[in-house]
């Protein structure tokens, strides 16, 4: 199997999936309709009927951790090609990567001195 | 039995010919979750077995097909059992135990006695009943009351515009918005500004945030300010007092105005200028220490410095011609989010009033909890008890009289988690009252059964934090114990004692427990209104940790009480006869300390005045939540061990 | 035909996973339940709340299932027992796996309910947390095995498994594993004791029995991505190969669940603390042992 192939064939299970779920769906619809009454469609929360609307800006009190994070996602993307070659570039690919990942780290450590790490 | 009355289930699914129906319902019987109400620590304080009984206990409407009620709901819960049945998906059943079904439901499936035998009866029945009529034809729909919330429009500028339909304000013409009857009454100020933003923070309303701008004005016409942050930080200033009181730059003395970087809230100078740290220009705030005449020096002062750019703002103070504010098209993030509510780190935010409870997994059933989230944190938070005891009974004479023993088995069916301690207050201010002698005979049994439901309920606590923290080996540890340990004898309860001293290792050794609760719902010593296992447990930290320690400890110490005494014994009222006279008693219920004074006549209870741990530990709820992460506001409220039947009202 | 062996090899694993999770919950061991189980769902009304985000409302349980199935279909059960077996494997895990975040994201978005908003909105500070932990581990099991092909890490470990050789890497995998699959203790999302379920709340009928096997699915596909990369895969004595590798999956995949019912949730404050100022340092320092144990153990 050349590599358009196992695309081709991780689509189809993708769609298999879906349509194996979509099936299901149609089944349960077989069996009965859902009734429409009053209340019903409300979020259930905990025994009161409330109808306020929720979608609105959320405090992601974590968001210290977020920036971060994009700084540490960015560097994995370099990793994984200097993973593979590793062991055949030998300790200058250890070096290189030991730099980039001190610098890295001490990003850490800053954001860590400057109380990133704390609950906003 | 083979002549069963055939039970027809109010909340069968509607038909549709299918094959499969047969095998499903099958499948349906075999599968029952129910919902417990009021929650699950009742069924065990009552020991029901659910499980053993061969029902899955699930957490919530959405998952459960039964809704099993256990024991008289008070009148209060009646809307939310209706909205937690008209929540669950069809087919679904009520199964009723040990009392009368609350009149918003439309009666009961099947009711038993609250007995263990009686439940697993009724399960039966109900597989079989559900087995043959999940589907039928013309199902009916459910309703009540509490879903038909009126709908009225209100005009955002003009509050005393309300019409039934929807329209254009007569007075400006605006478009009305809608909202649901009875939210124009809010409890206090800031309430009102939640309801505010609830009402507009959905997307599509954005222009309603300068209509609703302008109605700011109106309030305080008197000054033709454009510093919105401002008008807003007068409301909700009390909310961040508490992040400001470690700004190290801020002087206490500061009168009126303050100016802050919108990057750095601990920037805080007296003067308009720049940040030092990031460049940016300071804004004008409110200082935290504002009493009414300063505010106002500030609104006047305000003028000097423009320093908010909003473009549409320069209107003057009192002709708004409104209508052309959200006009401009463009949006920017300053626009959309200046009426917010400004969190602890100076962002703004949408907060959400949300409930928890009366019928919340993670709290006792009964309890209402309405916190206001911003994000996952919580700013302000209140308990009600939706089932509570009332305090006071001079109304006793209006209805029929209660004699002595009606009152006793009043009392402690009032009070499903702890009724001993509740029967044996009652029995002893009424032989007090009566004139009777302490007699030494009684005295050790009584003790016997009080501290035997001490363990229960302290197990039964455990369940419930088992509960919360998704603990799950706890809760059945627990509960197994719990049950085993309600009506077991001296013998029984000693053979049960490795299991019992075993727990607390076990729970020292489990990983993560510990930074779970240390350091959670911190009640300091001088708290005031602290009693039983909270009081003791404020001098060892005062945290959720030391209270599941304290109870632990009295655990074994009950334990110990048990062995050396007499048998635990039911406290029985000895015979007062036709006396009258007054009596006050003091029990130590596992909750804490509660005194029961009453007026004897005659032999009948005229009057009677409660006073219970709960009911004060409920008015510390507030304190312990605000700025708490979610969960550890949750685990706060969890770890006072609030029973809610215990609040007077 | 592998595709079918395979997908029966999940299906089953999924269903021996719903046995125990019944058993946890009522204390019997009932193979037929989970059958009967979601028959029972399959009879029960699906509720749509009103005014839904519909797309991710009904969205979020079908890509749920999507995602562990197609994670599934690049770790290899047999060197030739494997439905893909991509160049970039190990890459493609991690992409798949990423769209967990979106699918629960979407499920707490969708019904526009607060509980599970909040849900939602926590899991995203989860992902932040454990990201790396899965991300980091794996680069040091690719150093090793100088390839990104999953037979090829498989391969690998054919004299030394992968527990042996950098056991802090596997530690902290399969806590970050659990963590993503969010079971207990990390069941921050769908927590019923703060937030009555959470993302999984709204969910009923047929859509929950959806959402429930893809959340049986994720884990199974965790416990074969653990396997290939820290257990060895199908090495093993005696036995076939295939057989080896289910024994393996399904026993991370069963300590997995078994694991949350002795320990009480984690706080999501600790737990972004903990990843980051443990985690990360040990990941890093993982990376550094697993480099210089290469150059030197020839």
């Amino acid at each position: 199997m050349n590599a358009t192939q196992q695309y081709v064939l991780l689509l189809g299970l993708a769609l298999g999936t879906v349509g194996m779920v979509l099936s299901l769906y149609s089944l349960s619809r077989a069996i009965g309709p859902t009734r429409g009454e009053p209340g019903k469609d409300v979020p259930a929360s905990s025994g009161v009927l409330s109808r306020d609307p929720v979608w609105g800006r959320y405090h992601a009190r974590y968001y210290g951790y977020a920036l971060l994070f994009l700084a540490f996602d960015m560097e994995m993307a370099f990793m994984y090609p200097w993973a593979v070659v590793y062991k055949e570039v030998g300790m200058v690919a250890l070096l290189d990567m030991g730099v980039f990942l001190a610098i890295l780290f001490l990003g850490l450590l800053y954001g860590w001195s400057q109380g990133a790490f704390r609950r906003q | 039995m083979s002549s069963d009355p055939a039970i027809n289930l109010t909340g069968a699914r509607q038909k549709r010919y299918s094959v499969l129906q047969k095998l499903v319902s099958r499948a349906l019987a075999r599968n029952l979750s129910c919902l417990i109400v009021p929650g699950p620590e009742v069924a065990l304080a009552h020991g029901l077995d659910v499980t053993a009984a061969g029902l899955r206990i699930a957490t919530t409407p959405r998952d459960a097909s039964v809704l099993l009620i256990v024991g008289d709901l008070p009148g209060k819960m009646g809307d939310a059992v209706a909205v937690l049945y008209a929540q669950m998906p069809r087919p679904r059943a009520i199964l009723m135990v040990g009392g009368q079904t609350p009149s918003t439901l439309s009666g009961d499936d099947i009711s038993s006695d609250l007995s263990q035998e009686d439940l697993t009866e009724a399960v039966g029945q109900l597989k079989r009943a559900l087995a043959d009529g999940a589907f039928t034809d013309s199902p009916e729909d459910f309703d009540a009351s509490v879903m038909h919330a009126r709908i009225e429009y209100v005009c955002p500028m003009h509050p005393e515009v309300v019409e039934d339909e929807p329209g254009s304000c007569p007075k400006c013409g605006m478009d009305l918005v809608a909202r649901e009857a009875g939210e124009s009454t809010p409890e206090g100020g800031s309430d009102h500004e939640h309801h505010e933003d609830h009402e507009h923070h959905g997307h599509e309303h954005e222009h309603c945030h300068d209509q609703e701008h302008q109605s700011h004005h109106e309030h305080q016409s008197h000054h033709g300010h454009h510093e919105h942050h401002d008008g807003h930080d007068q409301d909700h200033g009390h909310d961040h007092d508490h992040n400001n009181e470690h700004q190290p730059e801020h002087a206490p003395e500061n009168a009126g105005t303050e100016y802050t970087c919108p990057m750095h809230p601990e920037i805080v100078r007296d003067e308009p200028g720049s940040c030092p740290k990031c460049g940016m220009d300071l804004v004008v705030r409110e200082s935290d220490d504002h009493s009414e005449h300063e505010h106002s020096g500030h609104d006047h002062g305000e003028h000097d410095h423009g320093e908010h750019d909003h473009g549409e703002h320069d209107h003057g103070g009192h002709d708004h011609e409104g209508h052309d504010h959200g006009s401009s098209g463009f949006m920017s993030m300053i626009e959309v989010t200046k009426d917010l509510p400004r969190s602890a780190d100076g962002l703004q935010m949408d907060w959400l009033e949300v409930p928890f409870g009366p019928v919340f997994p993670g709290l006792p059933g009964g309890l209402k909890l309405t916190l206001t989230l911003d994000g996952d944190g919580v700013t302000e938070g209140q308990a009600i008890s939706l089932v509570g005891v009332t305090s006071k009974g001079d109304n006793v004479e209006e209805s029929e009289e209660m004699d002595a023993e009606t009152f006793i088995a009043y009392l402690s069916a009032a009070i499903p988690l702890a009724p001993v301690s509740y029967r044996l207050l009652a029995c002893l201010a009424i032989e007090q009252a009566a004139g009777l002698e302490d007699d030494s005979a009684n005295a050790g049994a009584r003790t016997g059964a009080l501290e035997r439901e001490r363990i229960a309920s302290h197990l039964g606590w455990l369940a419930q934090l088992g509960r919360q923290l998704g603990f799950a080996w706890l809760t059945q540890r627990a509960s197994t114990l719990q049950l085993q340990v309600r009506e077991a004898n001296r013998d029984s309860l000693a053979a049960l004692e490795p299991a019992l001293r075993t727990l607390g290792t076990r729970l020292e050794r489990t990983p993560l427990l510990k930074s779970r609760l240390m350091g959670v719902g911190i009640l300091p010593t001088e708290s005031s209104g602290l009693r039983g296992p909270v009081a003791s447990a404020a001098n060892e930290g005062g945290d959720a940790w030391a209270r599941l320690w304290q109870r632990l400890a009295e655990i074994s110490a009950s334990l110990d009480l048990i062995k050396s005494g007499a048998e635990p014994e039911l406290p029985v009222l000895r015979d007062v006869g036709d006396v009258s006279g007054t009596g006050e008693a003091t029990v130590d219920t596992p909750r804490g300390e509660a005194r029961l004074s009453l007026k004897l006549e005659r032999g009948h209870v005229k009057s009677y005045e409660l006073d219970t741990a709960c009911s004060h530990h409920i008015g510390l709820v507030p304190k312990l939540v605000e700025g708490q992460e979610l969960g550890d506001a949750l685990l706060a409220v969890g770890s006072l061990d609030l029973s809610p039947w215990e609040v007077t009202s | 035909m592998t595709v079918a062996i395979v997908l029966l090899a999940l299906l089953g694993s999924a269903w021996l996973l719903a046995v125990i999770e019944g058993w946890m919950a009522t204390g019997r061991l009932s193979p037929a339940a989970p059958l009967f189980n979601g028959l029972a769902h399959l009879g029960r009304e699906s509720i749509v709340p009103r005014s839904p985000d519909r797309v991710f409302f009904e969205a979020a349980p079908v890509l749920l299932l999507v995602v562990a199935v197609l994670g599934m279909a690049v770790l290899p059960l047999a060197p030739d027992l494997i439905i893909a077996d991509l160049g970039t494997g190990a890459l493609f895990i991690n992409a798949a796996l990423a769209y967990v975040l979106v699918a629960v994201i979407m499920a707490g978005w969708g019904p526009d309910g607060a509980y599970a908003m909040i849900g939602g909105w926590r899991f995203l500070g989860q992902l932040i947390a454990y990201s790396m932990l899965i991300v980091m581990p794996i680069t040091a099991v690719a150093m090793r095995a100088e390839s990104l092909v999953n037979t090829a890490i498989v391969g690998s470990q054919s004299s030394l498994w992968n527990i042996v050789y950098q056991p802090l890497g596997f530690v902290l995998f399969f806590i970050a594993a659990m963590a993503l699959a969010f079971r207990a203790p990390f069941d921050l999302p769908t927590a019923e004791g703060e937030l009555g379920g959470g993302v999984d709340a709204e969910y009923t009928g047929v859509r929950l029995a959806v959402l429930r096997l893809a959340r049986l699915t994720l884990v199974v596909t965790l416990a074969s991505a653990t396997t290939v990369f820290y257990l060895g895969g199908w090495h093993g004595p005696l036995l076939p190969p295939w057989a080896w590798s289910l024994i393996k999956t399904l026993a991370v995949a069963v300590s997995m669940l078994l694991v949350g019912r002795y320990l009480p949730r984690i706080r999501e404050a600790d737990l972004m603390r903990w990843c980051w100022i443990m985690g990360i340092p040990l990941a890093l320092v993982n990376i550094i042992i697993v480099g210089l144990l290469i150059l030197v153990v020839p």
